[in-house]
């Protein structure tokens, strides 16, 4: 029996740690977008991330969690040049802008030949283990969790829902969405490091546009009101492939499609039907109940 | 050099075309479509099978293909816009549910023709079109008749779509929706019917572009959205939104420096080009080269 | 019924079931394949899917090992290194493989195998030509493709002979460590063979458009275009060369062995020249036996297919020598393998761990691949 657990364990050992790793990255896109900001720049900083831990373990043979710590606080201490510009802009072109930031990273590392371009470092030691993703995960939902119900939670919802009003309180609103997309470059730098040292190679075709909007599709399925929303939708949709991988044989769709389109109709249904995310359904349905009995 | 001139003209008429539907929906609606590069894809393949399935030449299929592709358009506004018309978050949500409909169209084309590349079959185009070169004295280098098809084809797409919106009643009222939606409704402008036109004729234009594309470098697949949807976006934006002229010139000047960049630089540097310069653009002047002064609230 | 005639059926069945059981006294054993039969290199993972099952087949109907069901367990890694990780991790854990074929690109190789090394699990790469990253990993990652390191010199040199050029220009893809592995080899050699390099381009594998940088190495005029690119980029590459009008010769690295070069370059294929690894002509009965078998399974094989079934009968070679099919066994058994007949010619490990047999220089006439004269 235990014999069995095990076997189970080691195969999908893969999904348990990307689960922790996507839950991390979600969290680094939901911290802007728990102020209203949509700043998808995530997928540059968990390059970033990435590649100083590997260079730093591969070439200075620095200690594991001194490496982390770089991961964190180099993307963190990059986020303020880009802040400053972009976070004046609205919306859409926000999310423009940081998208741009995201593949100029990219770019710039498949033609930097100290890094190998495009082919990526391999063989970086497999350092992360499941038990210290989820370790970090947690410090990382404690911080986000102290932060609602603080002041700062609720300058931020303030910001989210009116912007303009809240500037007008005197908010101070730009150092407000500039310490959220600080806090998401840690976030997403930290899990770049950690999937580095987990798949033991770094290359840019893994910080792709693609991969960012994973990372939203994550926060917004699960649920962005509330700081382990999106931790559900990263869990829920990293899963999900695994679990659709045996069934789709039986619907008579090939797996790879199959996902996609749970993916996208889920995210198309959430986004019509129930915008706070799929954390909000059990509120919804006591809603709909209560509206329904015949009080 | 001159070779390279047409290499740039004939990539950016596909930018152009590409981005004039892009910019139109982004126009009327403030709403950026990213499925857009996915109607870019199913068109293509919709030509495809059009002419693989029913045996249509091409000069039928290219028609017909449009018409599906801006049927879909109709589908995205009343699934993926339509319903979220009024909400606040309007924008951001828009984003989302046409990313979410752009993975569903990627799903199907995925199911139904596969994750491989697809080519038209040998003799859909006649082989002199792709092997009869025309040298263009002065500029020096030749363009292939299939070039020279594409390049022309999309300047009458342009040049039409431009008289639509200059002289006709739907053109005016597209252009009374994009400045003011109620106003139009009070001067009794069908709004719903007018917002789904753009939308069809925005889809009508991005599937002609992808039509091309599959046309031109003969190799159709789910993922060939992924090379236009970023270099599409980096042209409205630095043409400026909404404005139908700047995504024309825009268009051309990336394929034009596209071209030179790889040629000059090297390959890998092509798309850091148009990256760096929607960055710029974004931060200092985010109405682009042609976009109106006052950007509305994104 | 009487109690003893009801118990007589049921004792007949169970005696009957036993007998059988005691005939059909073989163990199964599982080979697993990680293969890409989707994504950007889904042209080779079908070629090698179908040269493992029909080793699988061949092996276990001509009873070489005696005892023993050889079972193949294929799965997709579409191309990427996220799920070839996975698809390794199934294997080994959930299926319990003694060993494992492929992946197919050396970019997936360099994440999976090392988690094959770790767990002690012989991997067997048979399209991995990437000179570096692959059986350094570690002893149980062996190779049967021969490397871009061991073709392209031996193709170039002899392409030489033949055309005798002194200039060239490069065309490569820089965003994957096999074709970039390939133009690190094809430098090396045009440099070690006095050839100038008057010009070098880059690509990436989502591009379709190559008419810039194929106008900026024709203007150079050069005499021979040398190209690393897997097979979809190639047969564009190719398309849009001879478009442009380039009438010169074209050389490309192992990406171009593939029948769907000529298929969707067309007519512009022709007189490309592509070094490889399986002599599809060579008379040696082992490869005639083998291009038999495909024919008679209705299949149309490359080299790729070649290189698969060649590695399953390795595997199969190892477990022979040994006597024994557990991971170790055949990790043991690789090492002892020498001069087997394969496919490929006659087959023996390097002290590397890498293969070696003679490689041979291929030309593309009247749209077929033939060994060059």
């Amino acid at each position: 029996m235990l014999d069995a657990l095990l076997s189970f364990y080691d195969s999908y050992q893969s999904t348990v740690a990307y689960v922790g790793i996507n839950a991390l990255l979600a969290l680094s896109v939901y911290t802007s977008l728990s102020c209203g900001q949509l700043a998808l720049a995530s997928s540059g900083f968990a390059a970033i991330g990435a590649y100083a831990s590997a260079l730093l373990t591969l070439r200075a043979g620095w200690p594991f969690p001194l490496v982390l710590g770089v991961a964190v606080l180099l993307p963190a201490v990059l986020a303020l040049p880009l802040g400053l510009p972009v976070l004046r802009l609205k919306g859409v072109f926000l999310a423009i802008a940081t998208i741009a930031f995201g593949e100029v990273i990219r770019i710039g590392l498949i033609n930097w030949a100290y890094v190998k371009g495009a082919e990526g470092l391999v063989a970086i030691p497999q350092k992360t283990s499941v038990w210290m993703i989820y370790l970090l995960l947690a410090a990382a939902l404690f911080v986000l969790g102290r932060l609602r119900g603080s002041k700062w939670g609720f300058a931020l919802e303030a910001i989210r829902e009116d912007e303009p009003a809240a500037q007008t309180m005197g908010i101070p609103t730009g150092q407000y969405k500039l310490s959220m997309l600080v806090l998401g470059a840690a976030l997403a730098g930290l899990a770049g490091a950690l999937e580095a040292h987990f798949t033991f190679m770094v290359a840019p075709n893994g910080f792709t546009f693609r991969r960012v909007v994973d990372m939203l599709v994550f926060a917004v399925v699960g649920g962005a009101q509330l700081y382990w929303g999106p931790v559900a939708g990263a869990a829920f949709l990293t899963i999900l492939p695994e679990l659709l991988r045996d069934l789709a044989p039986r619907v008579g769709i090939e797996p790879g499609p199959l996902r996609l389109l749970v993916n996208g109709l889920l995210l198309l249904l959430v986004i019509l039907f129930l915008p706070s995310g799929l954390v909000s359904l059990p509120r919804q349905v006591r809603r709909f109940r209560a509206a329904r009995s015949p009080e | 050099m001159g070779q390279q001139i047409i290499n740039g003209l004939f990539l950016g008429s596909i930018y152009a075309l590409f981005a004039l539907g892009y910019t139109l929906v982004f126009g009327v609606l403030d709403i950026l479509n990213l499925a857009h590069a996915a109607v870019f894809m199913l068109a293509s393949f919709f030509a495809l099978a059009l002419s693989t399935q029913l045996h249509l030449p091409i000069a039928g299929a290219l028609p017909l293909t449009m018409v599906l592709a801006g049927l879909l358009g109709l589908l995205l506004e009343r699934v993926a816009f339509r319903p979220l018309r009024g909400r606040a978050d309007s924008n951001i949500a828009g984003l989302i549910s046409s990313l979410a409909m752009a993975t569903v169209f990627e799903a199907i084309a995925l199911e139904v023709w596969g994750p491989n590349i697809r080519r038209f079959p040998e003799g859909t185009l006649p082989a002199a079109t792709v092997s009869f070169r025309i040298e263009i004295p002065l500029v020096g280098g030749s363009v292939s008749l299939l070039q020279l098809a594409v390049i022309s084809v999309a300047m009458v797409l342009v040049l039409g779509l431009t008289f639509l919106v200059r002289r006709s009643r739907l053109g005016r009222e597209v252009r009374a929706v994009a400045e003011s939606p109620r106003a139009a409704q009070v001067l009794g402008v069908n709004v719903d019917r007018t917002i789904a036109a753009s939308f069809f004729i925005s889809s009508a234009l991005g599937g002609a572009a992808g039509i091309l594309y599959g046309l031109s470098y003969n190799a159709i697949s789910p993922d060939m959205g992924g090379s236009v949807e970023l270099k599409g976006l980096a042209v409205i934006i630095v043409g400026g939104m909404g404005s139908m002229p700047g995504a024309v010139v825009a268009g051309f000047a990336l394929g034009l420096i596209e071209v030179f960049v790889v040629a000059h630089l090297g390959a890998s540097f092509r798309d850091a080009v148009s990256f760096a310069a929607l960055f710029l653009v974004v931060v200092l002047r985010p109405r682009g080269l042609f976009g109106a002064a006052s950007m509305r609230e994104a | 019924m009487r109690p003893a005639a009801r118990a007589l059926p049921i004792l007949a069945s169970v005696a009957l079931s036993l007998c059988g059981r005691a005939l059909a006294a073989e163990t199964t054993v599982r080979i697993g394949a990680c293969l890409s039969l989707t994504g950007a290199a889904a042209v080779y993972g079908a070629q090698q899917k179908a040269g493992i099952l029909a080793a699988v087949d061949e092996v276990n109907r001509s009873g070489t090992l005696p005892g023993v069901r050889l079972e193949a367990i294929i799965e997709d890694d579409a191309s990427t290194k996220e799920q070839g990780i996975a698809v390794f991790q199934r294997l080994i854990g959930r299926d319990r493989v003694s060993a494992i074929i492929g992946p197919t690109l050396s970019n997936t190789a360099t994440a999976a195998d090392p988690l094959a090394q770790a767990a002690r699990v012989p991997v067997v790469a048979v399209s991995n030509t990437a000179p570096q990253g692959i059986t350094d990993i570690g002893d149980y990652i062996w190779r049967v493709s021969l490397t871009e390191g061991q073709v392209i010199p031996g193709a170039l040199k002899r392409a030489q002979a033949k055309l005798g050029f002194r200039t060239a220009t490069v065309l490569y893809g820089n965003d994957d460590a096999f074709t970039q592995a390939g133009y690190n080899v094809m430098k090396g050699t045009l440099d070690s063979m006095g050839v100038k390099i008057l010009a070098t381009q880059t690509f990436a594998k989502p591009d379709r458009d190559y008419n810039a940088q194929l106008t900026a190495l024709i203007g150079q005029k050069p005499d021979i275009l040398v190209v690393s690119a897997l097979v979809e980029n190639a047969a564009g590459i190719v398309a849009q060369a001879r478009q442009l009008g380039w009438r010169g010769p074209i050389l490309g690295g192992n990406g171009f062995n593939s029948s769907a070069l000529i298929k969707n370059a067309g007519p512009a294929a022709e007189d490309v020249l592509v070094g490889t690894s399986w002599n599809r002509v060579s008379p040696d009965p082992a490869n005639q036996a083998f291009l038999k078998l495909m024919a008679s399974r209705g299949f149309e094989p490359d080299q790729f297919c070649a290189q698969a079934y060649t590695g399953l009968l390795v595997i199969a070679e190892a477990m022979k020598l040994t006597g024994k099919t557990g991971r170790d066994d055949v990790k043991a058994g690789l090492a002892r393998v020498t001069g087997l007949l394969t496919p490929l010619g006659r087959f023996s490990f390097l002290p590397s761990r890498d293969g070696e047999h003679e490689p041979a220089l291929q030309q593309v006439k009247d749209g077929k691949f033939q060994i060059a004269q």
